[in-house]
């Protein structure tokens, strides 16, 4: 077992890992990291908290997601969840060697991916984005009381996560898994 | 004679295809070569060594200048964070609706295409607007090709391009602004529907991506630590061709007020001179590459102007050339692909020869190579997968650069179809 880098360790907060896939993202850079914690956390709130409901998309299964280092990804034309099976695997193997069992039973990481990506179906409706942006609550524009609601790019991943966290009761967020993922099969000269 | 120097072109092609030559170094050659088999002398009056080589050499000069003045710009407005911050802001306001971020992405590539071209282009307007576009959710060929179409919108205002076409082809700035006035709709339309079209038929993708929470080195370049530019300044890139296209002012000083306006919008005075310095020599390692390029095209235009080779190539190119206004369009529209893969038709290797050759031989009027050499510019300049700013934008959004070519070569036909409808119309 190869070592994982600060990034997947166990002993990050998982607000503190949403917090840096915000830093990660584009437009983000050179935020103060005090503003992309409160986005996060209001972010994964309301994740936490949205109506669990089924998967309708499609769902379809690929064995490339380690060389292309995916997970899961969904397409809205047509409606489909594609599973990156060898990635799902993996993971399964990397809970294991890491002893994490106790916070991703055994299937998790696959009903983890449904339920991300069909969080990422719920935010397809528009009164859903708007109430994350309200839930976020950055401006984009203020003139005295009339004022514009920004999207904040990134915010969908997080709550889609917190989301996959809750339904499918998982001790840590997915996130810590995908970190620790990266760091054994995503950095040059690792294992894949 | 005439059939030594188009075999002697068809072989600097296959060495610029087949990368066995930089196109700048193939073209010298060539244009050495043909001006030898055109039976030029060495030196003397319509020479290798004082017509070819020194006079050709600089004669594209004002173009030169040009590219550098848009390149200092260009860096200035990375430096300064215009672009980052209209991309940033366009997120904001619209990153619940990928088509309206995709199309605010578009303007900004448009805007930044009208001052500089090539992979410089693409990266002002791509670093953070591909990200951001695959951040929304729009599928990564789309990004990519949103950022080339987005160019292309610009090309036809691209201020060092009319002077290149104006100097290259011997026509008054005024001529070849008309033309492009006349081209930029096909390319604003083709633009638009791609983006349509392409979000319609692609849709939204999110993944699940490992990479989404590694560490990212956070050293905060100058941009970051100043933050946002001002709204005012987000004016710049549209300064210039206010000037040059609203009030018909001459190319250079177009381009030297946008630089001072990028300048005292977003530095404090006491940081001008360094802040000018710095994106000066920026803007000339940016300009390096087409520098060298428009020297040796204005080599190889003399050599092809030579008395030699126009009287060699005139009856050969004659035949070939329809003279009517429907065969003209049918044949030149057919032939778009000659300009994908550096071939013979790329007006930025060796279709500028071509160009010249059609000139000087006076098979068409130079209005009309005008329209046939930017309409096929339209199409290199975003489907061409060996052009700089396609491989980049590809290679940056993680997809291929022939992926980007397949999505949008139907887009970018369409307008050279245009171009050549008008050419036929206004000139034939």
């Amino acid at each position: 077992m190869k070592a994982l880098g600060a990034a997947a360790d166990p002993d990050t907060d998982d607000l503190d890992l949403a917090v840096r896939l915000l830093a990660a993202t584009p437009t983000h850079e050179g935020r103060d990291p005090a503003l992309l914690r409160r986005w996060a956390e209001a972010a994964d709130a309301f994740g936490a908290a949205l109506e669990p409901g089924p998967c309708r998309a499609r769902i379809v299964e690929r064995d490339d997601g380690l060389e292309e280092l995916l997970l899961a990804r969904y397409t809205s034309r047509p409606a489909t969840v594609e599973i990156c099976t060898d990635t799902v695997d993996r993971a399964e193997t990397l809970i294991d060697e890491l002893g994490w069992r106790s916070w991703y039973p055994v299937g998790s990481v696959r009903a983890a991916a449904l339920a991300h990506e069909s969080a990422h179906e719920h935010f397809h409706h528009k009164e859903t984005r708007t109430a994350l942006k309200e839930a976020i609550g950055h401006s984009a524009l203020r003139l005295g009381r009339f004022r514009v609601l920004a999207h904040v790019a990134g915010a969908e991943e997080i709550a889609a996560h917190a989301y996959a966290r809750t339904v499918c009761g998982l001790g840590r967020s997915p996130l810590l898994l995908t970190a620790a993922l990266a760091a054994v099969v995503g950095a040059p000269g690792r294992e894949n | 004679m005439g059939v030594v120097i188009l075999l002697v072109m068809a072989a600097g092609v296959a060495a610029m295809l087949t990368r066995k030559l930089p196109t700048a170094f193939a073209l010298v050659i060539l244009a050495v070569v043909i001006a030898f088999v055109a039976g030029a002398p060495l030196t003397g009056k319509n020479s290798v060594v004082d017509t070819v080589l020194q006079e050709g050499a600089p004669a594209l000069a004002a173009t030169m200048i040009a590219i550098v003045l848009g390149s200092w710009l260009g860096k200035l407005l990375e430096e300064t964070g215009v672009a980052a911050t209209l991309v940033r802001k366009i997120v904001e306001f619209g990153g619940d609706r990928p088509v309206v971020v995709a199309l605010g992405v578009l303007a900004v590539s448009a805007l930044v295409g009208t001052v500089t071209g090539s992979a410089p282009a693409a990266m002002l307007a791509g670093l953070i607007g591909i990200p951001a576009m695959i951040a929304v959710g729009i599928p990564k060929v789309t990004a990519a090709g949103t950022i080339l179409m987005g160019i292309a919108v610009g090309i036809p205002f691209e201020l060092p391009l009319w002077q290149f076409f104006s100097t290259a082809l011997e026509l008054p700035v005024p001529t070849v602004r008309g033309f492009m006035v006349k081209l930029f709709p096909f390319a604003l339309v083709a633009a638009v529907l791609y983006v349509f079209v392409e979000s319609r038929r692609r849709g939204v993708e999110h993944t699940w991506s490992l990479k989404s929470v590694q560490d990212k080195p956070r050293s905060p370049n100058r941009r970051q630590r100043l933050g946002d530019a001002p709204w005012y300044a987000l004016l710049t890139p549209a300064v210039p061709l206010i000037l040059a296209l609203g009030f018909e002012l001459a190319i250079i000083p177009s381009m030297l007020a946008g630089v001072l306006y990028a300048l005292v919008t977003t530095t404090r005075p006491r940081e001008m001179n360094k802040r000018l310095l710095r994106t000066l020599y920026g803007g000339f390692e940016v300009a390096a590459p087409p520098i060298a390029l428009f020297i040796a095209i204005g080599i190889l235009l003399a050599a092809v102007k030579l008395p030699g080779a126009v009287d060699a190539l005139e009856p050969l190119v004659k035949a070939a050339s329809p003279q009517n206004a429907v065969l003209f369009v049918g044949v030149f529209t057919l032939l778009v692909p000659l300009c994908l893969y550096r071939g013979p038709l790329n007006v930025f290797g060796l279709g500028a020869g071509i160009a010249g050759v059609l000139i000087s031989t006076g098979i068409y009027p130079a209005a009309v190579v005008l329209g046939m050499a930017t309409s096929y510019n339209q199409v290199f300049g975003v489907a061409d997968p060996t052009s700089t700013q396609t491989v980049w934008a590809a290679q940056y959004a993680g997809v291929s650069p022939q992926q980007v070519m397949v999505r949008t070569l139907p887009y970018v036909w369409a307008v050279a179809l245009g171009g050549l409808c008008v050419t036929a119309a206004s000139y034939l």
